[in-house]
């Protein structure tokens, strides 16, 4: 678990309350995952002690419930540590300010390039068009057609 | 126990006959083995006795404990009844084997053959099996269901994080979360130019939420008829005509069933395309905030002549009126509003609401070349807020330099003006543009050439007028050969030059006018600049084009020799007995044929000034439209006439 690095990390900026936050809410998630975890693996040493065939048939029907309960609960401890995990994407999509901030630099340099390249273009379309107009302007009033053309209304 | 005891007599041990057989032997019945005797002692026991007791107890009990039925009890109580029959069995066994009565033997069932227990053994494997494939059945379930929703969040978040890098998403913790959202926004509201104090109007939407749709996938949800594009229309030139611009992207509202089809990427891309449009709505509304702001300080230019909700109407001098406007967007807008002429499907069309024809964008300044393209005004009243109020906003906050936020930038509270006068000054220039091609058009040998200035404000033509090369074996040196000088080759300038709605004219080679009535002659050559209106223009630029002729006419004269002398628009050759013959520039811009036309004019000396415009007689003759060929070799004709 890497949240460990980003957690006290940060905890220079802030306050000792806000760093003492930081660690208790670190401590009580790891707990959650042991206490998954620990859950699972018990769960599954449970199944497996069970699984064994017993003589009286008695006995099988409440070992076959047996497992069954084991069997949910292992699945019921899965599903919170995923659950575990979304927070903590969560978290680290609202938390990870380094690379958002690098992120969003980078970001703005793109788009401050394609702004003087945006600019570069319009000037150079700019001046094209004038070169263009002032090409066609000579031509159009020195050629002979204009020079034998009757007057335009 | 109760007090009563019950009592049951047994038949006396005789034996009694059983039957007799034919052969008169006696049948007793046998004897009863000793186990046989023990268990019909046992069987005899009535335990009803104590299964009564206990009936009555759970009566007493069920009747106090009526009120909710546990879903175990029935087990339970069934536990109990065996628990209390094997309590009583155990009971009376060691009752009776405490009265050395009887001593119990462990009865064993009989030992079951191996085939027997193979069998169990087989059946209890069966049913564990069982269970186990229950179980994987169970995990495999459970296993793709965790795994799809693993997979759903990746996806949700992955598209969250995508949007995280280029909008601001926000987080909120509310207990009360609607069960579709867990609570994510997006803010779009740029706060950096928001000033609480002096806002005119609240923005209609800020923040978006996100959602997950029907198939956990992330959605935006914009309100229907929330965003607005700002719109800019020319009012009054033509009447009835209103030129109005369909919206500027085809957007559908995020349609949720697409998005599947779409796959991530698509999806980024579509929400990204929503977010900015809201993005650009939100701009709009700024723009449209500031321009209102604006419009009441009184400034050069602009002068408000109406004013709604949503739209604000401007008047910029010369009878052009302007409406500035926010429209919703072309999805939304569904009723029935004054720019209502919107073709929705396809992008830019102009519509002529009076003759209800539908054209392309080309042509759409056939219809009147006075009127300026509408979408480039929209753009640049955009431009111009974004770079002076945006931009300079953030700047001034990046540079920390503490000013009052209330006092507006100084040059910010000019745009609207600057702006307005851009507008005019366009529309103004164009007029001007349409007088000197008019003028063009009539004078074959004058060109006219545009200088694209870079200024929204200033325009600027030359007209160029080519004259034939002069005669090599010149003379005179002292001339203020200005035109060949500074050109290669000999030509006129005459530079048109309007600024807002003032025109300038500089003429080069031109007479100074007020010159050539006090006499001199000697500094004609310099360049004349004078103001003019519009009306005036082309005549002011014929005569000048005129005069530079006659220049030409008078430097190539002296450079033969000849004495000549010259007036505004006249050249004199002397002749003998003092008549003079004179060469006449005529200017007449309505003229069908040619704008300068020329005269020969002879005069004695005693009668008045010719009238041009009487009969022709013998006094004066019409040359016709000269070109400068010909004017030039007249010239020479008319020299070698004088001589």
């Amino acid at each position: 678990m890497n949240r460990g690095g980003g957690a006290l990390g940060s905890g220079g900026g802030p306050t000792a309350a806000a760093t003492a936050a930081a660690a208790q809410k670190q401590k009580a998630l790891l707990q959650r995952v042991e206490t998954d975890i620990g859950n699972i693996v018990d769960n599954f040493n449970h199944l497996v002690n069970v699984s064994r065939v017993n003589d009286p048939p008695v006995r099988n029907s409440q070992e076959a419930f047996m497992m069954e309960m084991r069997a949910s609960r292992m699945v019921q401890a899965a599903d919170s540590l995923l659950k575990l995990v979304s927070e903590l994407k969560q978290t680290a999509i609202f938390s990870g300010f380094a690379s958002l901030n690098d992120h969003v630099e980078q970001r703005i340099a793109e788009f401050e390039q394609q702004v003087d390249k945006s600019d570069h273009l319009l000037s150079r379309i700019a001046d094209e068009a004038a070169a263009s107009l002032k090409e066609l302007e000579s031509h159009y009033y020195s050629s002979a057609q204009r020079a034998n053309q009757p007057r335009e209304p | 126990m109760d007090g009563k005891l019950e009592v049951s007599i047994d038949k006396l041990p005789v034996k009694r006959l059983d039957h007799i057989e034919e052969n008169g032997a006696e049948r007793y019945p046998a004897d009863l083995g000793y186990e046989e005797k023990r268990l019909s002692l046992i069987r005899k026991i009535d335990f009803a006795w104590a299964v009564e007791k206990d009936d009555k107890k759970k009566q007493k009990k069920s009747a106090n404990e009526s009120s909710t039925p546990w879903q175990w009890q029935g087990m339970v109580e069934n536990l109990q009844l065996a628990h209390q029959e094997l309590s009583v069995i155990i009971d009376l066994i060691k009752t009776v084997e405490a009265n050395n009565a009887v001593s119990v033997v462990s009865s064993t069932r009989p030992k079951p053959s191996p085939h027997e227990q193979l069998s169990d053994l087989a059946v209890s494997a069966a049913t564990k099996l069982q269970c186990f494939l229950q179980l994987s059945k169970y995990f495999k379930q459970s296993a793709k269901a965790l795994e799809q929703q693993v997979s759903k969040e990746a996806r949700f978040y992955g598209v969250l994080i995508r949007l995280q890098q280029n909008w601001k998403v926000k987080r909120q913790r509310l207990a009360t979360t609607a069960p579709s959202s867990d609570g994510f926004t997006i803010d779009l509201f740029d706060n950096s130019i928001y000033n609480p104090a002096s806002v005119v109007r609240p923005l209609s939407i800020s923040t978006l939420r996100i959602e997950r749709n029907s198939a956990g996938m992330l959605s935006i949800c914009v309100p229907l008829k929330s965003t607005r594009t700002l719109h800019f229309t020319f009012l009054g030139m033509q009447a009835g005509v209103t030129y109005g611009k369909s919206n500027k992207l085809k957007t559908e509202a995020l349609r949720e069933d697409k998005d599947e089809a779409l796959g991530d990427d698509g999806s980024v891309k579509k929400i990204h395309s929503v977010l900015r449009e809201v993005h650009q709505a939100i701009f709009d509304e700024q723009v449209f905030d500031l321009v209102n702001r604006e419009a009441f300080n009184p400034s050069l230019g602009v002068s408000v002549t109406g004013i709604r909700e949503n739209c604000l109407q401007l008047s910029l001098g010369h009878g052009t009126s302007v409406a500035i406007s926010l429209e919703l967007s072309a999805a939304d807008d569904q009723s029935a509003e004054v720019l209502d002429s919107h073709d929705f499907g396809t992008e830019n069309l102009c519509f002529d609401s009076v003759n209800e024809v539908k054209s392309a964008e080309g042509k759409c300044d056939s219809f009147d070349k006075e009127i300026p393209y509408h979408a480039c005004y929209e753009v640049y009243l955009q431009q111009i807020f974004h770079e002076h109020v945006f931009l300079r906003t953030k700047s001034r906050d990046d540079s920390a330099t503490a000013r009052a936020s209330g006092q507006p930038d100084k040059d910010g509270s000019n745009l609207l003006s600057h702006f307005c006068m851009s507008l005019a000054h366009r529309i103004f220039s164009t007029k001007v543009l349409a007088e000197l091609e008019k003028v063009v058009s009539g004078v074959p040998y004058l060109q006219l050439m545009s200088h694209p200035a870079w200024h929204s404000r200033t325009s600027s033509w030359t007209l160029f007028m080519r004259v034939p090369a002069s005669i090599p074996n010149s003379s005179r040196s002292n001339m203020q050969d200005f035109y060949h000088v500074k050109h290669n080759i000999p030509a006129f300038r005459t530079k048109v030059v309007v600024t807002d709605d003032s025109i300038k004219v500089e003429g080069e080679g031109a007479p100074n006018v007020i010159g050539l009535f006090k006499g001199g002659l000697e500094d004609t050559s310099s360049i004349n600049r004078y103001d003019c209106d519009l009306a005036g223009l082309p005549v002011i630029i014929l005569q000048q084009v005129a005069s530079q002729i006659i220049q030409w006419l008078h430097e190539e004269a002296l450079k033969v020799g000849i004495k000549v002398t010259r007036d505004f628009l006249r050249l004199s050759f002397e002749l003998e007995q003092g008549e003079t013959l004179s060469l006449v520039a005529h200017v007449d811009l309505d003229d069908p044929v040619g704008c300068i036309s020329w005269w020969l004019v002879v005069d004695d000396g005693f009668s008045e000034e010719p009238n041009l415009h009487s009969e022709e007689s013998e006094y004066k003759r019409f040359l016709g439209y000269l070109s400068l060929d010909v004017l030039s070799s007249t010239l020479m004709d008319l020299v070698s006439l004088c001589n």
